[in-house]
């Protein structure tokens, strides 16, 4: 009954130009002119519920939102839109190197105080030895343009005694440079990095992964032959300094000179390496997608023309999302046991790929995109199990402004939370910690709000034609280090949250 | 009383017949041709848009035209870059996922938003037909468009083209690009 008002009272008031508050409250006076006690008890649920969409919104000054998680340390990374944090252990130092999206409309490129020149988004490098004190490094700009134009959103980061042909001292950082290429910076002093090499020519880049062991790396590219914004080019970077190119790699009618549909664009792959012997490559964003399993060795070994027939060689599987739901994060976590299934004869452990789909659109206006797992134990034949979402009343998030879905996952695999828990970048839910244990029935045991700040940009949306604006943060990716830290950026300029496990959730780390 | 009657009949008559005039020419012409259509596609990512069909009478050809918004685009700055791209969102693969460029695609201008058209052969079961796809871009949001027809290239072309140029659909594409 009050959802159908709900629809009846949004019609009325769609082509006036009456602000959203005010049309609650004519509605709110509407169904008190009905009388009676039924009516009063829904005004008063009504309120109730109105005033917890008006609270919730962020103001600057009000706390962080909190349960089972800590704010250590923060950083304001220059006001910055943030993507990819990247913590690594270097010496007895250690360092975050933070991709940035390119600059705003209001500000596209903003002044780097260390400089005092305007630079267009790029790379910050923070120490974070001490996380309640982090101490921003180095400001490496980027590509000039603005949002997913610019900036050096990726980062991964391979110490050269790891590398098979690296510079033992080195400490090699690759980041995408805008949607033009792909660099290789020399980090061994984070504070004063050298450029390697540059792989250039490209339309567009994105979210690359790079096995530190072989040197293999995954670089999510727009080849300009390809039909598609995004795809795979495999090169050989176990000498940095020397780039060889392995492959172009793709979904069958993605190549140069197909023809009728295109697949969707690829998001991300990750590799579990010459072991595992897998890479998983998360296609789509938000609005349909696949997680495609394929054979590493086929891959990088297989026959490289780009046709149909050699793109389709590798694959083990494809599972494809509904068309409501993309691919942003596809992380592999085989061999997990599952306790409910101990005394099972057969399927103790499971294979289990956690897919992570991108929310894009401001304040709900799309499908949920939230959390799914796949059981792949019988690759051929991936199954979804189960899935985890934020609920929407918990914070009447539909309400506060900005993205409200999920976007990514930390992809660290270091013992400390692997396969235990798992942090989920929610936009303006902030980060949660799902205890994945079992991964059928996955369970939140924390999460962590930001507050906003002076340089949190607003998120808009198109109300009968005008812009309307709030101002909420806008959790973007996270990642972990190994001494259990939790890193979670800000994609509207809030900076860098260093966090910490407590309580309950902690205990499931087996943290002390 | 009987003697004015006939006068009285005769002015209506009149009366009526210029009303009739005056409404006939009053009519927009391109609006009348086009009929329009339940949604002929499955669900997919984008919610379900507007579909309209023209017959061989008012076109010279079967004409079908599929038109929504698709908010949410991202290429904020670019627009609509490349053939490649109207290829991939223009929604022609609803109506075969099989089709081939006749030739490089055009910059076009429809309803105040810059995108490209491009022509296609779609292989469908029982007979070759045309398939025209528009990308339009507006901000960071697309408007899709795809037609087919049973005509050559160019008449399906030009008819989809005067339709979308038609008063009351680019009102319509203009506010739902705007999302109201």
């Amino acid at each position: 009954m009050v959802a159908c008002q709900e629809r009846v009272f949004r019609r009325r008031y769609r082509r006036a130009s009456v602000p959203h508050s005010q049309r609650r409250l004519a509605w709110e006076f509407g169904v008190v002119r009905m009388g009676g006690r039924v009516t009063a008890a829904c005004c008063t649920f009504l309120l109730v519920l109105l005033a917890n969409g008006a609270s919730a919104q962020q103001k600057i000054g009000d706390p962080p939102e909190a349960s089972n998680m800590r704010l250590v340390g923060t950083s304001d990374l220059q006001a910055r839109s943030a993507y990819q944090p990247t913590i690594h252990h270097q010496g007895d130092r250690w360092i975050a190197y933070i991709g940035h999206h390119g600059g705003t409309d209001d500000i596209p490129d903003p002044v780097n105080p260390m400089t005092g020149k305007a630079e267009p988004n790029g790379t910050s490098i923070v120490d974070v030895t001490d996380p309640a004190h982090p101490k921003y490094l180095r400001h490496i700009p980027g590509q000039e343009g603005k949002y997913e134009s610019g900036g050096a959103q990726m980062v991964r980061i391979c110490d050269g005694k790891d590398l098979p042909k690296g510079d033992r001292n080195a400490v090699y950082m690759l980041r995408t440079f805008g949607s033009e290429a792909h660099e290789i910076w020399n980090v061994a002093d984070p504070a004063n990095p050298v450029l390697v090499t540059r792989i250039g020519g490209l339309k567009d880049t994105h979210k690359n992964f790079w096995e530190c062991e072989t040197g293999i790396a995954f670089l999510v590219s727009g080849a300009p032959d390809w039909r598609t914004r995004r795809m795979t080019q495999i090169y050989d970077l176990s000498d940095p300094a020397q780039p060889k190119k392995i492959r172009d790699f793709g979904l069958p009618g993605q190549e140069p000179g197909a023809t009728g549909a295109v697949p969707t664009e690829l998001h991300g792959p990750i590799s579990t390496g010459p072991q595992g012997n897998r890479v998983y490559f998360g296609y789509g964003t938000n609005k349909g997608g696949f997680l495609q399993i394929v054979d590493r060795d086929k891959l990088l070994n297989g026959p490289k023309e780009p046709t149909p027939d050699n793109l389709k060689f590798p694959e083990i599987a494809r599972m494809p999302l509904s068309a409501m739901n993309g691919a942003h994060t596809v992380f592999p976590m085989p061999g997990m046991p599952i306790a409910e299934f101990a005394r099972d004869k057969d399927g103790k452990s499971r294979d289990i790929v956690m897919i992570v789909d991108e929310a894009i659109q401001n304040e709900c206006g799309e499908a949920r995109q939230m959390v799914w797992f796949a059981d792949v134990t019988t690759e051929a034949r991936p199954m979804m199990i189960s899935n985890y979402t934020v609920p929407e009343a918990s914070g009447a998030f539909c309400e506060r402004g900005g993205r409200f879905g999920s976007h990514s996952s930390n992809e660290s695999m270091a013992p400390v939370y692997y396969k235990k828990l798992a942090f989920i970048a929610f936009f303006n839910a902030g980060v949660r910690a799902l205890d994945i244990r079992d991964p059928y029935h996955p369970r939140e045991v924390g999460y962590f709000i930001p507050s906003i700040t002076a340089a949190t940009d607003r998120r808009c949306v198109t109300v009968d034609g005008k812009d309307r604006c709030k101002v909420a943060i806008q959790t973007n990716n996270v990642e972990t280090d190994e001494r259990g830290y939790i890193y979670a950026v800000d994609r509207a300029n809030t900076g860098l949250h260093i966090l910490e496990l407590t309580g309950a959730a902690r205990a499931v780390a087996g943290l002390p | 009383m009987t003697r004015s009657w006939p006068v009285i009949a005769a002015m209506f008559l009149t009366l009526g017949g210029l009303s009739a005039v005056a409404g006939y020419e009053m009519a927009s012409p391109p609006a009348a041709q086009w009929r329009e259509i339940a949604w002929p596609f499955p669900r997919d990512g984008w919610p379900a848009g507007r579909a309209f069909h023209c017959g061989v009478a008012e076109c010279g050809a079967e004409v079908e035209v599929y038109l929504r918004p698709k908010l949410g685009f991202c290429n904020c700055d670019s627009g609509v870059a490349d053939d490649d791209e109207v290829d991939r969102v223009s929604d022609v693969d609803m109506i075969s996922p099989r089709f081939a460029p006749l030739k490089v695609g055009d910059v076009v201008d429809v309803a105040e938003m810059r995108g490209r058209i491009r022509a296609y052969d779609v292989g469908m079961p029982k007979e070759k037909r045309t398939a025209i796809g528009i990308a339009l871009s507006h901000r960071c949001d697309l408007m899709a468009v795809a037609a087919q027809g049973g005509g050559d290239a160019a008449r399906v072309q030009r008819a989809t083209l005067t339709f979308l140029e038609s008063q009351e659909i680019r009102k319509w594409m203009i506010a739902a690009m705007e999302g109201r």
